[in-house]
């Protein structure tokens, strides 16, 4: 497992485009954006706006990894490297466990970069850092663990760009990461409470104040943990035929 | 030491394998020849344990530590080194520490990629990289190697280090599967080999025997122009017509020749070219499947 995890951490550090996925363009468009929705506005408005811009990119960006995941499983799998793989002693639950912790380490790292990019640029505030960093491990979970289940069921690069790209923006309009929930028409917001970002966001957003309780993390904690734990769900049910796809 | 017998596998309503058997002698070279989608590289996986057999027995004395497998498909990390990329397999198979780092050193050796060891793969010719598909198979230290086309698409030189490098696994006392529709690698590699065709193992002994058993010698000649139109060429024999000349197909060359000769002798024509043609075993495995090896 351990050498799984080595090698899928040495490709992704050659991959360009994974800095600029990871860290070039969220940063950018934190840039873009408080440049733009503080611009003439007071110092109080400027800093609500850069208190939701730094955590919604942050949630935004982070499910790009799942058109990583999707890319690296789908490699491995025309090139023939599962099939070679499972000529090996290696346990076919070894493979999946290694390439997803390679996952987690890459979105774990990016999450701390751009906070820390908000805190060194921003001065966003951090008063709650023991939370702050119990939900980056649990938002990160449960994003591998959805792209993890997408890795394993879409049959081309193409199909998981286009899924991603659909949950990313859907999730990151529908659930205020782009525009405030509360300006929202009510029934867009009780939709919006059904994504994974709203409630990654929201927590990210007290916590960083200071004002998320312990009632308030165990929710958003759970229902982070509800759809990466889908993911692996389904992710552990779609691996035997995906394995069967790619040692055919 | 491996044995297969009344092996089936199949792909919905496709036959992969018709009730294939056959027994590997230890310390020899196999050859299984038949053209693409013939079912060599299924029973190649099957035999390494990447697919599973609906029918039939294995004896193999092999566990998947002992075996080493070069699968048709190159794969490996482009982004990596070609250290890097054996470090990786050899992890697999548990090395550890110094001995892996040895063992990295000694298949680079064998694969002649010692200088290029720190280049990434992706810098590589398609030979040094299908020596290195090679040497990741090898960092086990398998007894058994099963080879998928191992010089599919590369050049003649790559091709003839890889054919060393096989020869050399002999002298070894390895074990060697090697699949092919170069049939001229397996005459140069191979002690024993089997024509498979449509999934089924349609002949199966070593070279010399099917040489001897199924190929026909053959003489070429071609007449020189005024005496083609003086002469019924089949005076010579049941001749074919074959690349500006004929072919004259007989189980005893050197009698017919004599014959030729003679009567060329008699009619007083003169050859322009006469060549007795030794038989090959791309001819054999057309005339027992009919099926032309790279069609």
């Amino acid at each position: 497992m351990s050498a799984i995890f080595k090698m899928e951490l040495m490709n992704n550090a050659q991959d360009r485009g994974l800095y600029f996925w990871t860290f070039l363009l969220p940063i950018i468009f934190m840039v873009l954006f408080i440049s733009i929705f503080s611009s003439g506005t007071m110092a109080d408005q400027k800093d609500e706006v850069i208190l939701s811009i730094v955590p919604g990119y942050t949630v935004m960006f982070v499910f790009f990894i799942m058109i990583s995941m999707c890319f690296s499983f789908n490699k491995d799998k025309n090139n023939g490297m599962i099939a070679r793989l499972a000529s090996t002693p290696l346990p076919s639950s070894s493979y999946l466990i290694g390439k997803w912790l390679s996952f987690m380490i890459i979105v774990m790292i990016q999450i701390l970069v751009l906070f820390i990019f908000g805190k060194v640029v921003y001065n966003i505030p951090l008063e709650q850092p023991f939370f702050l960093s119990l939900l980056s491990i649990i938002l990160t979970i449960s994003i591998t663990g959805m792209g993890l289940a997408l890795s394993l069921i879409v049959r081309t690069q193409n199909m998981g760009i286009a899924i991603t790209q659909v949950v990313t923006f859907g999730g990151a309009i529908i659930g205020g990461l782009w525009v405030p929930l509360e300006l929202m028409p009510n029934n867009i917001q009780k939709i919006g409470k059904l994504t994974p970002q709203f409630w990654a966001h929201d927590a990210f957003m007290q916590s960083m104040t200071g004002t998320l309780s312990f009632t308030s993390f165990l929710a958003s904690s759970l229902i982070l943990l509800g759809f990466g734990g889908i993911g692996f769900l389904i992710a552990w049910v779609s691996y035997p035929n995906f394995l069967k796809r790619a040692k055919n | 030491m491996l044995s297969i017998k009344h092996l089936r596998k199949s792909y919905g309503a496709t036959n992969a394998l018709k009730n294939i058997s056959i027994d590997f002698n230890e310390g020899s070279c196999f050859g299984l020849i038949g053209p693409n989608g013939a079912g060599k590289s299924t029973l190649m996986k099957i035999l390494v344990g990447i697919i599973e057999r609906d029918e039939g027995i294995i004896k193999s004395k092999h566990t998947k530590k002992e075996i080493g497998y070069v699968p048709q498909e190159l794969c490996l990390e482009e982004n990596v080194s070609a250290l890097q990329n054996l470090l990786f397999f050899g992890k697999l198979y548990h090395l550890k520490g110094t001995a892996l780092k040895k063992r990295a050193e000694e298949v680079l050796d064998s694969v002649g990629l010692t200088e290029r060891k720190k280049d990434k793969v992706k810098t590589f010719s398609g030979g040094m990289k299908r020596r290195l598909n090679i040497g990741c198979a090898l960092m086990n230290n398998p007894r058994l190697i099963i080879m998928d086309e191992p010089t599919v698409g590369i050049d003649p030189q790559s091709r003839q280090f890889i054919l060393k490098m096989v020869e050399q696994m002999k002298k070894e006392n390895r074990t060697i599967i090697y699949s092919t529709h170069y049939i001229e690698e397996a005459e140069k590699v191979c002690d024993e080999v089997a024509f498979i065709d449509k999934g089924e193992i349609v002949q199966q002994d070593s070279i010399e025997d099917l040489l001897r058993n199924h190929a026909i010698p053959s003489i070429y000649f071609k007449l020189q122009e005024p005496y083609e139109k003086q002469l019924d060429i089949h005076t010579f024999g049941d001749v074919e017509a074959y690349k500006n000349g004929y072919m004259l197909s007989t189980k005893n060359p050197m009698l017919t020749m004599e014959n030729m000769l003679q009567i060329s002798k008699e009619k007083k024509v003169i050859f322009e070219h006469f060549e007795l043609m030794q038989p090959r075993l791309e001819d054999v495995f057309f005339k027992i499947t009919g099926t032309e090896l790279r069609a």
